[in-house]
């Protein structure tokens, strides 16, 4: 699973070629992604998710630490989803209300994508557009190191990473978004090579601008588009990145849980008659993942359209 | 075009040191070493490993020594936990075993990916297109650690017609399981890769012209579609490739394969550093070529793009 | 089971029948005699004396022979000796070793060659991470040759002809004898050893004394062995081969053994009951020579504040519910514990223990009582850390203690690390709390009581007593040390440096037919050759 670079680059170069006022562009925009089913539906899907993990714990009738003495033991035949004892969707291995650590598991999923998506656009974005901007060797060199840290494992480093400083959420967050901003430098860089020549930029050369107020005036907000939809497409990635580090079991701490933390351990007892151990952490994850490409997918073919 | 390649490989060497260096580092920087164990050892003991497997020495010579090791006789050291084999041991028997399968894989998930995405966007809005995309929704978020589970509960415990792990030599019932666990999810996103970019293809003036003219229908898609619409799956080879040898890790956890996979993420747990560093580097130097690879194929491909 | 009355046999020169597979009365031979059991782990060395681990040692049993084995229940039996002297200063024995003994490759088996095995232990050119065994044998001049102070060759170990094997040792040890059953003091053979190198270990190279030899070792998938014509008892083993397969994860493994692949495999953390009703014949639990603790870090500078004041300590313990672990979370047999030593230990007596008669209500009350007493209540709570490494087991106990504590009003935070990270940790002081498990090197109490003594490489806690010490001390002497190791375990109830949690015991699957698998040896010794299928 990875973002399509060749739509991206032809995102960036319709958007690169707007009107720099573009007030038409988002307005059209809008208009076409209220008629993308698809998007639509994956956007209330994403609300819905959202609501769950802010509000969800209102609705619990047990706290995601509580153990529950009464099932525990007997998880199989006791733990199972049950509005009777406040169970909704059951009990983890240890009679904690699964409910509960759902809502908590999506908190700390979607931080993970947006807090790790959001680190990968900032830096991507301002490492392409100083590069693209500034030009000459030091774009060289910049996109050099580009080229020669595309070819580093990542999945090794973080790893090596986590093992190196403990398993902190801090830590995840970092390295997650620090694997993940090269795509976007890139991209960024395309398109301020391309903004740089517009008239609006060398009147503000001109008139003698800072380079760095011109990129972080003139050429980030013109990057929006791309940005946007970019981290919209790299929040399921970091998600399932995630999922991939807590089975290594490197991911958050107990109490704190994850939908892959959930999940693996669900997965682990799938054998034992406890099903819904799996099932609705799985839910959350697969719908959630899909919303988010959906509306990724909406944004960027409603800023991109194509004669279809 | 070949100077292009001479340029890309003279980058590899810096980009392995790179690699090595932030690898050691990192390693050595993490608490505790390859002899930290529940009981400790006696200091003397300590000591006497230490200096048989130059850890007593400061660790810039560490690096050099390691690195001329590989540069002069192609010499990874010793494991520091599988204390009979060398690290060049356990690539050369673990790495044959993740290359098999993953090759298999790869090619599987091309292949099927391609034409399942093909097939659905030629019936675009037919049962066959929606059943394509269907299926392939599921599959693509699937983690491999929830499938491959499944799949041994499926075929091992309840139908019974396959071994629930085991590698004995590449035999092909040992292999079916790793494969799909580790395929499925490219095969997915393949999938959906080659659909939509068929469909704009396809849409596009010079199929158009192509169909305008008569030709067809197979000829317009095997000569001229089906070209330029495998752009965007090329270029999602590469991402793809660094994906799956981390899938590899599942694979070798649960169908006790002997991949590198596991070898790896052993190694950093039991700081055996000269097994971690040997398999990042093997990791790093195939992303490379792979890298590599992928740029040629769609240099091949689409003639717009020139060296 | 007593190992001093044992001694006093073997000393007078009466030899024991060797038992191989002792095929039971009335047992019918299966005609299937194959055997195929479950690794967590890769076998990670195939050389006796650089081995580490418990499964390593499995495998090294059945490659190799040592001077005694174990029986069903963990008895001495003849393996290479088939008997030994001891000196009136008892700190000589001499072993009398077999005449039909042979490695696989038909050469005999010699005194030599234990002299050569137990010096390269010792060398620290091997660099052994067991080298500290042969110390704890106490054999002499061990200690200055693993420090590199004396040469190898001082070591007092000496071959008086092929068949007579002589050790000294620094001072008497009742239990010397039953500690040359473990792999590490296995012999080797010098020739195979210098005309392979490191490569010696690997199948084909490999020779050994045992009764299997081994055909194939393929690192994370699997380890063959079959059978070694040349063993002297060979006559009387009957597996014909045994697979060992390597299985990353337990439920995959549970999953297969359930498929029919795999003979014996271990039972994921509670789910011993279910499997116990579903399969009454397969699944087992035994008890396992292991002790699970909280140990407190009272090191004068890094300890916490609160753990060096003894009632906060008590408090801490009273209020683990070790009834819900076991009962509850573990669900496989094991033993609440309120003491450091295993309960089956052989010759250990269990001291009384005042508050493992207590209720947990009676306890919980005990605790806030001491908290508040030491200045902790709900305005001043007590905030502690614990220490544990990655492992659905750790992690669930952690978060039971966690609760536990907290209806007392503590607040601990659970701090879950890799294994290594947790370990340099405790070796280093840097914890408040920190999970332990210790199992026993050897069948007898001091195995265990030894750690918390000031000169122990191990006491990560910095518990020191010097009544405790005097006691050990006293005991290594003692003819009776029961009363002392009773009177050591008392010290530790008063002062309670740890809190014991549970005492282990080994929850496996095994198939109905499987015969001599050893699981009332508490050490979990088990032997290839004494193994059988009957027929159902």
């Amino acid at each position: 699973m990875v973002v399509d670079t060749i739509k991206m680059k032809s995102l960036s170069d319709r958007l690169a070629a707007e009107e720099v006022k573009g007030r038409s562009l988002w307005a059209d925009a809008r208009a076409r992604f209220v008629h993308n089913k698809a998007a639509v539906a994956g956007m209330i899907v994403l609300i819905l998710v959202g609501l769950f993990a802010i509000f969800g714990n209102y609705i619990a009738a047990w706290s995601n630490e509580e153990l529950d003495f009464g099932v525990m033991g007997q998880i199989a035949d006791l733990g199972g989803p049950s509005f009777e004892n406040g169970h909704y969707f059951g009990t983890d291995d240890l009679g904690r209300d699964l409910f509960a650590r759902t809502v908590q598991g999506t908190r700390i999923s979607l931080m993970v994508g947006i807090v790790g998506s959001a680190i990968a656009v900032i830096v991507g974005t301002l490492y392409g557009a100083t590069a693209g901007y500034v030009g000459g060797r030091a774009d060289n060199i910049m996109m050099r190191a580009v080229d020669i840290l595309m070819s580093i494992p990542y999945m090794f480093v973080l790893i090596l990473l986590l093992v190196m400083f403990g398993r902190s959420i801090f830590m995840l967050f970092l390295g997650i978004g620090l694997i993940s901003w090269l795509d976007m430098s890139r991209i960024v860089r395309g398109q301020t090579l391309s903004l740089k020549h517009k008239e609006f930029i060398e009147a503000a050369q001109a008139t003698g601008v800072p380079a760095f107020t011109i990129i972080w005036r003139h050429i980030v907000p013109n990057l929006l588009g791309v940005v946007a939809v970019y981290a919209t497409l790299l929040v399921p990635l970091m998600i399932l990145t995630e999922s991939f580090i807590s089975f290594l079991g490197l991911g958050v701490q107990e109490p704190l849980t994850s939908w892959g933390a959930l999940i693996s351990e669900g997965a682990k007892t799938i054998n034992y008659g406890t099903l819904w151990q799996l099932a609705f952490p799985l839910f959350f994850f697969i719908v959630t993942l899909f919303a988010f490409f959906f509306v990724g997918d909406g944004l960027r073919d409603a800023l991109d359209p194509k004669d279809r | 075009m070949l100077s292009y390649i001479a340029k890309r490989l003279a980058i590899a060497i810096p980009t392995l040191l790179l690699l090595i260096i932030i690898s050691f580092l990192l390693m050595h920087a993490a608490p505790g070493g390859p002899f930290t164990q529940e009981r400790a050892l006696p200091p003397q003991v300590l000591a006497n490993l230490e200096a048989k497997y130059g850890l007593d020495q400061p660790l810039w010579r560490q690096m050099t020594s390691y690195v001329w090791g590989i540069v002069a006789h192609f010499d990874f050291g010793p494991s520091f936990i599988y204390k009979d084999r060398t690290v060049n041991e356990i690539i050369a028997q673990g790495f044959p075993v993740t290359l098999t399968y993953g090759s298999i894989s790869f090619a599987l998930a091309v292949l099927i990916g391609v034409t399942l995405g093909v097939v659905a966007a030629i019936r675009h809005n037919t049962w066959l297109d929606y059943l394509a995309v269907g299926v392939s929704i599921g599959a693509q978020v699937l983690p491999n650690f929830v499938m491959a589970p499944i799949l041994v509960l499926v075929f091992t415990l309840w139908l019974r017609w396959l071994p629930g792990g085991g590698w004995e030599g590449g035999q092909w019932p040992y292999m079916i399981m790793p494969v799909v666990a580790l395929s499925t999810s490219f095969m997915a996103s393949i999938a959906r890769i080659t659909r939509s970019s068929m469909l704009e293809v396809l849409n596009s003036n010079h199929i158009r012209t192509a169909r305008a003219k008569g030709l067809p229908e197979r000829k317009v898609i095997l000569r001229h579609a089906l070209k330029p619409a495998l752009l965007p799956v090329i270029s999602y080879l590469g991402p793809a490739f660094v994906t799956m040898i981390t899938g590899s890790v599942v694979v070798d956890m649960y169908f006790s394969t002997g991949g590198i996979g596991k070898s790896f993420v052993d190694s950093a747990l039991n700081r055996d550093y000269a097994v971690m560093l040997g398999v990042t580097i093997l990791v790093g130097a195939l992303t490379i070529l792979f890298n590599l690879v992928v740029d040629i194929l769609y240099a091949w491909i689409d003639p717009k793009i020139r060296y | 089971m007593n190992k001093l009355l044992l001694s006093t046999i073997l000393s007078v020169g009466l030899a024991l029948p060797a038992v191989a597979a002792n095929v039971q009365a009335g047992d019918t031979l299966a005609e299937n005699q194959e055997y195929t059991y479950w690794l967590l782990d890769a076998i990670k060395s195939m050389d006796p004396q650089i081995n580490t681990d418990v499964e390593g040692s499995g495998i090294m049993r059945s490659l190799f022979e040592g001077l005694y084995n174990e029986d069903q229940v963990g008895n001495l039996v003849p393996g290479v000796a088939t008997g030994y002297e001891l000196s009136d200063d008892k700190t000589t024995y001499t072993f009398k070793l077999r005449d039909n003994a042979k490695w696989s490759n038909g050469d005999p088996v010699t005194a030599n060659d234990f002299v050569y095995a137990w010096k390269r232990l010792a060398d620290p050119a091997t660099a052994s991470e067991y080298a500290w065994y042969i110390e704890l044998m106490q054999i002499v001049n061990a200690s200055e040759i693993i420090a590199g102070e004396k040469p190898v060759d001082e070591l007092g170990v000496r071959a008086v002809d092929d068949l007579t094997f002589e050790v000294k040792i620094t001072a008497p040890l009742p239990y010397f004898p039953s500690m040359t059953t473990h792999a590490s003091v296995f012999p080797v053979s010098q020739k195979v050893i210098e005309a392979n190198g490191d490569k010696w270990t690997e199948p084909g190279n490999l020779v050994g004394n045992g009764a299997y030899v081994l055909k194939e070792h393929i690192l994370g998938e699997k380890v063959v062995m079959e059978r070694n014509p040349m063993y002297w008892d060979d006559a009387n083993t009957i597996i014909t081969k045994a697979t060992a397969l390597t299985i990353n994860d337990e439920n995959a493994a549970l999953t297969r053994y359930l498929a029919g692949e795999l003979d014996r495999t271990s039972v994921p953390t509670g789910q011993y009951p279910k499997l116990k009703a579903e399969y009454p014949d397969q699944a087992v639990s035994v008890p396992q020579s292991c002790s699970y603790i909280y140990m407190f870090n009272l090191d004068e500078a890094k300890g916490p504040a609160a753990l060096k004041d003894v009632r906060v300590r008590k408090a801490l313990s009273y209020a683990i519910d070790r009834d819900t672990i076991v009962d509850k979370i573990l669900q496989g047999g094991q033993s609440p514990s309120y003491n450091w030593t295993h309960h089956a230990t052989a010759g250990f007596e269990m001291p009384d223990i005042d508050y493992s008669h207590w209720t947990q209500d009676e306890r919980n009350t005990k605790a806030k009582e001491l908290l508040a007493e030491a200045g902790y209540g709900p305005d001043n709570p007590l905030k502690l850390t614990l220490n544990y490494n990655t492992s659905e087991g750790h992690k669930k106990i952690a978060i039971a203690v966690q609760q536990f504590w907290k209806s007392v009003g503590v607040e601990m935070t659970p701090n879950n690390m890799e294994w290594k990270v947790h370990t340099d940790k405790m070796q280093n002081q840097d914890f408040e709390v920190a999970r332990y498990a210790w199992c026993g090197d050897y069948n007898e109490a001091s195995t265990y009581l030894d750690l918390f003594t000031s000169y122990s490489g191990h006491n990560n806690g910095k518990f020191f007593n010097d009544r405790y010490d005097e006691v050990m001390k006293e005991s290594k002497t003692a003819a009776d040390p029961a009363p002392l190791y009773k009177e050591a375990e008392q010290i530790l109830a008063e002062n309670m440096p740890f809190a014991p949690i549970y005492q282990y015991t080994k929850v496996e699957m095994i198939k109905p037919d499987m015969r001599g698998m050893s699981l009332t040896n508490l050490m979990q010794n088990w032997y290839l050759k004494d193994m059988y299928r009957v027929a159902n």
